[in-house]
């Protein structure tokens, strides 16, 4: 395992909580007047450059969107940090804001800056108390010590952070649901267009990052975009935070660059995987389709390569599962999870994960029966890509994608009925021959 | 749900065309509309459950899918939220196996928590989910015992029933007009957006999510406001049954008569719905221009009243004209019916009065003019004093005959009572025996206005049809224009031959006939709709 630069996890142990600790290793150096001289332009452009691309789970390129936020429409800017880390398996953001809540802030400003904006919303899950704490004990630090406030630093520009606290709703990760969330509405994802980056908060254009990019920020600054740019594959910079869980022998939150084998990160990250063979990885959060050992052993953690195996590269969320589990279960605790936090905003999803769930509690309860499975591939056929968020596919994809990898663990729990193959008993309507 | 969502553009007849090509063929749509209407227009019905055209689209129940060709290919778009755009490429179920399947199974996930009990409710047969499955769907169920059905429901209101199955809320009693079924709603959020957007009382809420949503009033609240009965309207299923209606005939047994609401000067457009005689509901009667998809409940609630308490037919010779004449018109009089008022006085010299003693208010912006006086514009079209009862009781002495039509001028004002009793030949041509007509020499029973052909002219100054509804109590009645035209020498047999008549003393209405005023109206001359 070669040593690798570590990008918003350098301070990680340091007590950098505390802003003097922080100051001395090297926190809020940018907060100067080679920032202050920078043109908006300027700033954007050195973040595109560095080929930063969104840590949140969707990869968009932040230079990109932050381009697309209009200028001059007389309304102001708001820069949300997405902090309500709900997908499971992913705990990198709570470790972030914990251990370094200055190197937020200090990237907040930053952002601030190439966005024109005047004040950002830190939206943390409402479960994450000590992060809250770590970061309301940082902003008044800051803001004693002048980073922000009114004429940061004697110049004219001016900027407040707020944190909110989230009511702990999955969906109000989805950035439109936070924005709801935030303005006081029912957490539920809005129609697009238009995208928040136009019409967000308040109506007003809104930038809504996720944390893991805003703490990149402060180290692109202070190098060199290019830099950054170098450490991970062609299309996408830097490093990255993974959270390996699951049967590794050390879970944990791990910098690594992208692009390094996902072998590397479970057995040199994570020292290996524990209790039993590996039997499958999920690569980006629970939403993400499966891995297959074979399948594991070739690929590496970057956005092309998984997305090449049909996957994601999600948050970066690796959950390393070993063969004495049946899957099976694991996509019941997924039925359950999904189902319970689907908004009930569109119909597919509100109906159609509930059933999901219903069907594999039959499965799981022994009442399985031939023809379940192909049942709920169809289901989730009806999915894709036809409501406001992806929620539908975040449980529609680990069914089609479980149940076509390992068909042998579904075989196995409706085989536990000895009936199971006979057919469901038919229910004595049938609308088809009345009417 | 956010409070953003914007009310959906409407083609009107000025609307620009565009050409775009659906299933790969040209065809010219209005181009400032959303696909929906769009292809409406061109005869392409799209299923859709949550999309109303008078409510902000919220694009929640996903049934108007349509696939479009975008820059990353053929992408599935809810065509209710989809602007029109030049040359756009769209395909239906007619050219796309994808489109199809997504729509059924859509409407698959629609039925997965939907009871089947349509033989008891009394939106079967003009249900949307039922149209949708009809017309698109007649798939085979797919739901098995053992899955199970999870009910929405407010937990309170759960209950287990003979079969074991948890079930969610029958007839809770939400407010004082509706009775809300909870296992039969969709979510589809119609009636929170109609309270929120149009009632402008947000008091429906959506509560919980997933499939434990429901539909639900703030804590200790009831569901009460003029425009409630609304939501039984838009409500695409029998979740929302409005409690005069509920189980009183099943819809496919009603017919339906398009007509004008004579409660209030604006003329709301409505449906009687009746059966064997009798008037069991009225719907709005949808109308871009006067009341869109809306009627008060006031205006809804009145038809129950419509057959009861009525005065009988009597003898025409019991009506007789002796000295000075005075005729007081009421609101409710169709431009017909003034026709041959005015043709009246000419005959006999009588003087006309007319106007009401209720209190006038102001528009609400939704379906109420807030004038009680529901013709007040045909009046003045026809010169006819429209605001002079007092005048009458001041000069009521120099009169031998009162002839009142169709104005319960004694119930609205008392204080006219002392005045009119001075008069000793009092008539009354009324529908009801109300306390006009209890002091009257004779009380002679006419039409309903639900019961009579007519026009009558709104606050929009837009002329509008009336149709006559076969609910008269009694064969024997006449409409009003037909009494008096009796009176007056020269019988109408007809409602246009009255109208004709109404055509030389009003030039505007000299050109028109029944036919070339639309069931929407027609804006006359000068007006400012």
């Amino acid at each position: 395992m070669a040593e690798c630069v570590k990008v918003c996890t350098e301070n990680f142990g340091k007590g950098a909580q505390d802003i003097e600790v922080y100051k001395k290793l090297g926190g809020y150096e940018n907060i100067s007047e080679r920032l202050f001289n920078m043109s908006q332009f300027e700033l954007i452009d050195y973040v595109q450059r560095s080929n930063l691309r969104g840590r949140g789970g969707a990869g968009f390129p932040t230079g990109m969107k932050w381009s697309f936020v209009p200028r001059g429409t007389g309304k102001p800017v708001y820069i949300v940090v997405n902090a309500d880390e709900g997908e499971g398996g992913t705990f990198k953001d709570h470790f972030l804001m914990l251990e370094d809540p200055h190197r937020l802030i200090e990237g907040l400003i930053i952002a601030a800056w190439a966005l024109g904006s005047r004040a950002a919303y830190i939206y943390c899950r409402g479960e994450f108390l000590p992060c809250i704490e770590s970061l309301n004990k940082a902003l008044n630090q800051a803001y004693a010590a002048g980073y922000l406030g009114e004429n940061i630093m004697g110049t004219k520009f001016c900027f407040d952070i707020f944190v909110h606290r989230g009511a702990g709703a999955y969906i109000c990760g989805e950035e439109t649901a936070l924005i709801n969330s935030l303005e006081g509405q029912k957490g539920q994802p809005r129609l697009k267009p238009p995208f928040p980056a136009v019409s967000g908060a308040w109506k007003s254009p809104t930038c809504v990052n996720n944390v893991e990019t805003i703490m990149a920020l402060p180290w692109i600054l202070k190098h060199d975009p290019s830099e950054y740019a170098k450490m991970g594959t062609p299309r996408a910079g830097g490093t990255k935070v993974f959270c390996i869980s699951g049967d590794v022998k050390n879970p944990g939150v791990y910098e690594a660059p992208l692009g390094t084998p996902m072998m590397t990160m479970i057995n040199d990250y994570a020292g290996g995987v524990v209790g039993g063979k590996l039997k499958a990885v999920l690569p980006g959060g629970s939403s993400c389709a499966p891995l297959t050992a074979e399948e594991a052993a070739v690929a590496t953690m970057d956005y092309e390569c998984l997305a090449s195996m049909k996957t994601m590269f999600g948050s970066g969320a690796m959950i390393v599962i070993n063969d004495t589990h049946n899957m099976v279960d694991l996509l019941n605790v997924l039925g359950n999870f999904y189902s319970h936090e689907s908004c009930g905003q569109c119909t597919p999803c509100r109906e159609g994960t509930g059933l999901l769930h219903r069907i594999l509690n039959q499965i799981v309860a022994g009442n399985g029966h031939d023809g379940d499975v192909e049942f709920m591939q169809s289901l989730c056929g009806g999915f894709g890509g036809v409501t406001i968020c992806p929620l539908s596919i975040s449980l529609g994809g680990p069914v089609s994608s479980y149940s076509a990898k390992f068909r042998a663990d579904f075989d196995e729990y409706i085989a536990r009925n000895p009936d199971h193959a006979k057919p469901r008993v038919q229910e004595n309507y049938r609308p088809g021959i009345f009417w | 749900m956010s409070n953003y969502y914007n009310m959906p553009k409407l083609p009107t007849e000025n609307s620009p065309k565009v050409e775009i090509f659906v299933d790969d063929k040209a065809v010219m749509v209005p181009g400032d509309t959303n696909l929906l209407e769009a292809l409406k227009a061109v005869g392409i019905e799209t299923p859709h459950v949550c999309y109303h055209p008078y409510l902000p689209v919220s694009g929640n129940c996903r049934q108007c899918l349509v696939e479009q060709e975008g820059p990353r290919g053929r992408m599935l778009v809810i065509s209710c939220y989809t602007p029109v755009a030049p040359g756009m490429k769209v395909y239906t179920p007619a050219s796309s196996a994808r489109v199809k399947n997504a729509r059924k199974a859509t409407q698959e996930f629609m039925l997965v928590n939907h009871p089947l009990d349509c033989p008891i409710c009394d939106k079967a047969g003009e249900c949307t989910l039922q149209e949708n499955y009809m017309e698109a769907g007649q798939n085979e169920g797919r739901m098995r015992p053992e899955y199970g059905k999870n009910y929405h429901g407010n937990p309170e209101h759960q209950f287990i029933d003979a079969k074991g199955q948890l079930r969610g809320g029958k007839r809770v009693d939400i407010g004082p007009r509706i009775f809300l079924d909870e296992e039969r709603c969709v979510q589809c959020d119609r009636c929170v957006r109609f309270m929120r957007s149009i009632a402008g009382d947000e008091q429906l809420q959506l509560a919980a999510r997933a499939d434990h949503t429901y539909i639900t009033t703030f804590p200790g609240e009831k569901l009460d406001h003029e425009y409630d009965l609304c939501v039984t309207d838009v409500c695409p299923t029998g979740a929302m049954t409005a409690k005069y209606f509920r189980f009183q005939k099943r819809v496919w047994l009603l017919s339906h008569t398009p007509t004008v609401s004579m409660d209030d000067s604006l003329g709301a457009n409505i449906w009687l719905d009746h059966a064997d005689g009798k008037i069991y509901r009225m719907m709005p009667r949808c109308n871009p221009e006067v009341n869109r998809s809306w009627i008060s409940n006031t205006t809804r609630l009145a038809c129950l009243e419509f057959g009861k308490n009525r005065l009988p037919a009597i003898d025409m010779s019991a009506i007789k004209l002796e000295g000075k004449v005075a005729i007081v018109a009421g609101g409710e009089c169709t431009i017909e019916d003034l026709a041959a008022i005015k043709m009246l006085a000419e005959k006999t010299g009588a003087e006309v009065f007319g106007g009401t003693f209720k209190k006038v208010g102001s528009p609400d912006g939704i379906a109420m003019s807030g004038d009680p006086m529901a013709n007040r514009a045909g009046f003045k079209l026809m010169g006819l004093a429209d605001d002079n009862l007092a005048d009458l009781a001041k000069r009521a002495s120099e009169f031998q005959t009162v002839i009142i039509v169709n104005n319960d001028v004694i119930g609205e004002g008392k204080g006219a009572a002392d005045a009119l009793k001075k008069i000793p030949n009092r008539i009354v041509l009324g529908a009801f025996d109300n306390e006009t007509a209890k002091m009257a020499t004779v009380a002679f029973g006419i039409n309903h206005w639900s019961e009579v052909q007519g026009t009558m002219v709104n606050s929009l100054n837009m002329i509008q049809k009336l149709n006559a509804a076969p609910t008269a109590p009694d064969a024997n009645l006449q409409p009003a224009y037909a009494v008096l035209s009796a009176l007056a020498g020269t019988q109408f047999t007809s409602a246009f031959e009255a109208f004709k008549k109404a055509g030389e003393y009003a030039s505007v209405l000299a050109g028109l006939s029944y036919d070339t005023i639309k069931s929407s109206g027609k804006l006359l001359e000068g007006g400012n709709a």
